[in-house]
């Protein structure tokens, strides 16, 4: 293989094999060809294994070197003058040496070398003087520990990985006493079949192959005594060459066209197939990768009721990282805030767009989130006192070109913020204008709250204000989306403070709507660009955001799309695409749109008279309101009923998000289904025994008993050397009867499989299988927990017992009768009468050892 | 066995004798009637190199002992230790100069059937069991740093072990399974540095679980008895009368798998039963092994062929040799046997 480097031509450099078709060679000449390139292969491989041994062999010269200078460490330390402290007995050994030379005579005849033997030469050395010379050193006496074979904990079961299988691989045995005799396992039964693996094909026979062609031609005839000479059969060749035409080719257009440079493998896939490992390789049962007891590909079950998104209070206020949408919209809206400050403050001829107001204004949104907040507070406070001073489309365009030197994406809309701060104003009358349509009464609030729900979960504006807002009502978990797109947010704003300024009632709802398509139609620009820059991959995975996080680009972004999107980019995303649903839905929704209105116009006028809190409150209202008004929304019952309860529930989980909601009860003993911890509180049934239905016998015993398995509440159990024979296990807490102690944990194997390792089991005389279901047996051998130790005993202090836990069958180990602190646990093994070893056939002798008696084919039985 | 195809085959060694050198017998001992299983030369510390040890069952007054290997090792401060373990599971480790036991380490399950020592820091050693496990142990503190063994270990009894002679983190060991297994304890080896300065008993050391070797070989058939590294190449036996040379070629990425170079093989007849080791000299330049019938072959490792250096043979020699040692420049062969005789041979100087 690598030692093709050293072979004179090899493949790659050779040219393609496809051009030569004429042969006109006998089968000697070719047969020669053939053989010369086999003899140059061997010698080729020669040569490369001695280059291989001479490198080798000056690494291994650096590393004796290396090794040399350390053993001399000592000497050097300790010099000559040390002790030496190997002197007496050294001194002892030559006695005996020379004792036993004197004796011998001449040894030098008494060697032989080769075929040069001696006859007469005897050797004579004797144990005699051996045992006068030779001091023994006293061993201390230390316990022999009880044999095992080292074992690997488990705290639960695991299936047999497919290397660990004995089926089918010969087993060697020793004889124990002779120690020499080789027997040869029982693959007798079942001849090993050894399904004539396909050989691959070796460099080696490829450029045989590639250049007896070549030098040849290509005829049937080659090719059949390639085949010959190569031991393969003609039509392996006659493929194999194929293929190795078609990789010419392949190299070729390879080598023309362009590597491609290194592209994240599953960026170009979607996400389905990306999920496809997700889907086979995690467990939904145990919740981990790589299950180790249910294994790969299992069954997707997707649970008909769909879950709620993932929610968490506290992500709200915080940032999620530079590219929050947080703070991108923060800067924006603060920009537009702080004109309007320094508007106010300076009374300064708004229109005009002179350098040093844009200095000014920039750095007032470039400071930190609290100028901002309290910024918005005393404008969301004030906006509805203060107002008269500005214009509010100067206001706007200030900001707007004030921001405009930084963001790219905001010069586009400058124009467009002007003509929507102008149509602001005719949208403002519409509101207040169904402001009278609406009717006043004592759901308010609870209109009130819906349409907050309503607005959150659409997406639907926001202004700095419904900001400050928002963070006096930190308890909302759903993520509060904070606008959409700047020139709405303008709008809002405006809106907002144009609200509170004046209800001139001038209403237009034609107007609305025109502004909200040209909105739309800007969106759609926008997003056309921004569609190319998401991949089909990156859309799926936004898909599953939403599913999973619900509108939260924070979490999306921290979660599935680190790398590929930032949060603001993909809040832009999710709002335009639920825009783009929006319109596409179309209109005819103009009655809830109405209500909405009115009610968030009701509230906002109640709230007019309340405090601030409440006044934060209203403006947020009263801006939804708008912007609510401008879209045209479908299903509206529909959402809307779904997001109050969302609401709901919401306001509900005040304190904790993650509080559960109860289920509905689910009966455990209903068919196939085992007791949940969480539903089946004192439950009176015994599950999964095969005893459905029946009330369980022990009247002290509310449990289900599986509970304990599932929740692992064992007791402790202590290793250590059995009062009967080898090793035992024994209980460190005393026990009432039935008490749970723990689970046999083990090597989940087939019937099959753990036939064959019986067998080699039997012969150790020691078992540790337990048959648990049709399907598998446990192997507690090499992995497992200490109550594998535990000895059989006829009449025994334990049981055991194969209990359905969430799906699985799994074995507990329960007391029969009170067992008290140290006591040594047994349990019978429960050998069919048919298979049992010696020691577990006698009851006379109470807690016989699986290590003692003859071998048996048996193992313990599940008792049924 | 698959038959290995063209251009892969493995160099094998004629055993027509070079006649290099030629080797007498100087000395034979009887040490009783039970077999001695260990020979063994201090390599450690250069002021014992003619001093050798070995390990059987004789002459232990503790009916249920009979050692299996034996090791020289040292102490931190360099005293001279032996370390042997055997049937019972127990090492002992020996301070040579006191001619007192230094220490006893109960863990391993089962016999013990080799015991090497880190060349590199001499007071630790891995010890090969029954028990299916390979342990490493720092005599100094008493204390078992690491077991090989688990999901990915060996499955039958471990019949062998050797460090890398550069590579401190890299062990082989081989058995009853038919596999040779290279571990790397690159990942614990902080628990190696923590165990010389462990000062609490040494029960409470937290012993790791290497469960996964970063290669696994199937190079032999049968039993494999013996394994030691050739520079980064293993030298092995089994019971097909024959050394094979092989290189582990590993795939960084995926730990486990590879592939196996057969490079060399050095044929060593009737030596088809297991538990008959082989040794090298100080520079791994030639490797002594015995066979069934009494007669030891001594292969030049490194040399492309292999040359055969002598095959040595006595009349009187017609036992099995379970282990051979080769001093320090290969001058010295002894090996001991399964009648309880332990046999010099020294090289006669050709003229």
């Amino acid at each position: 293989m690598s030692a093709l480097k050293t072979s004179t031509s090899v493949s790659g450099s050779d040219p393609p094999i496809g051009g030569h078709q004429e042969t006109g060679l006998s089968p000697k000449a070719i047969v020669a060809v053939i053989d010369s390139l086999k003899k140059q292969v061997a010698s080729d491989r020669s040569l490369f294994i001695k280059k291989r041994m001479e490198e080798n062999t000056e690494k291994v010269l650096d590393v004796t070197k290396n090794l040399y200078k350390l053993s001399m460490k000592e000497e050097i330390i300790c010099g000559d003058g040390g002790v030496d402290l190997l002197a007496k007995r050294q001194k002892d050994a030559i006695d005996m040496h020379s004792g036993i030379g004197t004796s011998n005579g001449d040894n030098e005849s008494s060697s032989s070398q080769e075929d040069g033997y001696a006859p007469s030469a005897i050797l004579l050395g004797s144990s005699i003087a051996v045992k006068n010379a030779v001091r023994p050193i006293k061993l201390p006496e230390v316990k022999k520990l009880p044999p095992y074979t080292t074992w690997i904990f488990l705290d639960r079961n695991q299936r047999m990985t497919e290397d660990q299988s004995v089926v089918g691989r010969r087993r060697i045995y020793y004889d124990q006493n002779g120690g020499e005799a080789l027997i040869c396992s029982d693959s007798e039964e079942e001849t090993v079949d050894d399904e004539e693996e396909k050989k691959d094909f070796v460099d080696f026979e490829d450029y045989i192959l590639r250049t007896t062609i070549k030098e040849v031609g290509v005829s049937d005839m080659t090719l059949d005594l390639l085949a010959q000479c190569l031991s393969r059969k003609s039509c392996e060749i006659k493929g194999r060459y194929e293929d190795l035409i078609k990789n010419d080719n392949a190299l070729c257009r390879v080598n023309n066209g362009n590597a491609e440079g290194f592209v994240n493998p599953y960026i170009d896939k979607d996400l389905d197939a990306a999920l496809d490992s997700f889907d086979n390789l995690f467990c939904r049962r145990c919740l981990v990768f790589d299950c180790r007891l249910h294994g790969c590909s299992q069954d997707l079950v997707f649970s008909a009721e769909k879950q709620l998104p993932w929610s968490c209070a506290d992500v709200e206020k915080e940032p999620c990282g530079p590219n929050c949408h947080r703070l991108v919209l923060e800067s924006e809206g603060n920009a537009i805030v702080s004109s309007k400050q320094t508007n106010f403050v300076e009374k300064t001829a708004t229109a005009s767009n002179t350098p040093g107001m844009q200095i000014q204004k920039r750095k007032q949104g470039g400071k930190s989130v609290r100028i901002k907040s309290m910024s918005c507070q005393s404008e969301s406070a004030s906006s509805s006192e203060i107002k008269p001073n500005n214009d509010v489309t100067s206001s706007v365009k200030s900001a707007s070109a004030g921001r405009s030197g930084g963001d790219k994406r905001s010069s586009k809309r400058i124009a467009e913020n002007v003509l929507v701060a102008k149509k602001k104003r005719q949208k403002k009358m519409a509101t207040s204008d169904s402001d009278s349509v609406a009717g006043s009464g004592l759901s308010l609030k609870d209109l009130n709250l819906r349409t907050n729900s309503r607005r959150e979960n659409e997406d639907i504006s926001s202004s700095q204000k419904i900001k400050s807002t928002s963070s006096r009502k930190s308890r909302r978990k759903e993520s509060l989306v904070l606008d959409f797109d700047k020139s709405l947010q303008g709008e809002a704003d405006s809106g907002a403070s144009n609200e509170s300024e004046s209800n001139q009632p001038m209403a237009s709802s034609g107007d609305t709507f025109k502004k909200e398509e040209f909105v739309d139609e800007n969106m759609y620009k926008q997003e056309i660009i921004d569609n190319k820059y998401w991949k089909p991959f990156e859309k799926a995975l936004y898909e599953k955001g939403i599913q999973i996080f619900g509108r939260n680009s924070c979490l999306i972004a921290r979660n599935l799309m680190s790398g590929l999107k930032s949060c603001s980019e993909i809040f832009i995303y999710m709002h335009r695409s639920e825009k783009k649903i929006l319109s596409h839905d179309g209109d005819g929704t103009i009655l809830a749109d109405g209500c909405l209105k009115a009610d968030g116009n009701e509230t906002a006028d109640t709230n007019h008279s309340g405090n601030g809190y409440l006044k934060g409150r209203t403006s947020l209202v009263g801006s939804t309101v708008h912007v609510v008004a401008s879209l045209p929304v479908e299903k509206p019952v529909h959402v809307l009923l779904m997001m109050s309860k969302e609401l709901q529930e919401s306001i509900q989980r005040v304190p904790l998000c993650q509080e559960s909601v109860s289920k509905p009860p689910m009966p455990c003993f209903a068919a196939d289904r085992e007791c949940d911890p969480d539903v089946c509180r004192n439950c009176w049934i015994s599950c999964g025994d095969g005893t459905l239905g029946v009330p369980s016998q022990r009247g002290d015993n509310y449990e289900c008993r599986n509970m304990k398995l599932l929740l692992k509440q064992q007791q402790r159990v202590l290793l250590g050397r059995s009062d009967v024979s080898g090793w035992g296990a024994f209980l460190k807490n005393s026990v009432g009867k039935h008490e749970y102690l723990g689970e046999y944990t083990g090597e989940l194997i087939s019937h099959r499989e753990a036939d064959k390792r019986g067998k080699i089991y039997d012969r150790e005389n020691s078992s540790f299988l337990f048959n648990l279901n049709d399907q598998f047996v446990l192997d507690a051998y090499r992995k497992g927990d200490k109550l594998k130790f535990a000895n059989h005993s006829p009449d025994p202090n334990c049981y055991a017992k194969v209990i359905m836990v969430a799906g699985d069958h799994r074995v507990g180990i329960f007391a029969k009768e009170r067992i008290s602190a140290g006591e040594e646990l047994f349990y019978d093994y429960r050998y069919e009468p048919d298979r049992a070893p010696a020691w577990a056939k006698k009851p006379e002798a109470p807690g016989a050892k699986r290590e003692d008696g003859a071998p048996s084919n048996g193992r313990a039985k599940k008792h049924t | 066995m698959a038959k290995i195809p063209l251009g892969c085959e493995p160099v094998v060694g004629s055993l027509t004798p070079s006649k290099k050198r030629e080797y007498r017998v100087t000395n034979r001992l009887q040490e009783g009637k039970r077999p001695i299983y260990a020979v063994v030369f201090n390599f450690i510390d250069s002021r014992y190199f003619n001093a050798f040890a070995t390990a059987g069952g004789n002459r232990v007054d503790q009916k249920d002992e009979s050692f299996y290997t034996v090791s020289w090792a040292c102490n931190i401060d360099g005293t001279p230790f032996l370390v042997a373990g055997g049937l019972n599971g127990i090492i002992r480790v020996i301070d040579t100069g006191s001619e007192k036991i230094y220490k006893s380490f109960v863990g391993h399950g089962d016999s013990i059937n080799e015991i090497r020592t880190q060349p590199l820091k001499p007071s630790l050693v891995v010890s090969a069991s029954k028990d299916e496990s390979v342990r490493l142990w720092n005599i100094h503190t008493g204390i078992c740093i690491l077991i090989f063994a688990g999901a990915g270990g060996h499955r039958n009894e471990v019949l062998s072990v050797d460090f890398h002679p550069s590579d401190i983190y890299r062990i082989a060991s081989c058995g009853m399974d038919n596999t040779v297994k290279i571990w790397s304890m690159k990942e614990f080896w902080t628990y190696v540095e923590k165990s010389f300065t462990w000062t609490d008993l040494p029960s409470k050391f937290p012993t790791k679980y290497v469960q996964f070797p970063v290669f696994i070989a199937s190079v032999h058939t049968n039993y494999v008895d013996c394994n030691r590294w050739i520079g980064d190449f293993i030298l092995s036996k089994s019971v097909d009368n024959e050394l094979v040379l092989w290189e582990p070629k590993m795939k960084e990425q995926s730990p486990g798998e590879g592939t196996v170079d057969i490079l060399q093989k050095y044929p060593v007849p009737e030596c088809d039963i297991w538990f008959i080791k082989f040794s090298c000299d100080f520079h791994y330049k030639a490797a002594a092994v015995g066979n069934r019938e009494g007669k030891i072959y001594v292969w030049e490792v490194q040399s492309s062929p292999p040359v055969l250096i002598a095959r040595l043979s006595h009349v009187q020699s017609k036992s099995p040799i379970r282990l051979t040692a080769m001093s320090f420049d290969g001058s010295t062969i002894l090996c001991c046997c399964e009648d309880g005789t332990i046999w010099r041979w020294d090289v006669v100087a050709s003229s």
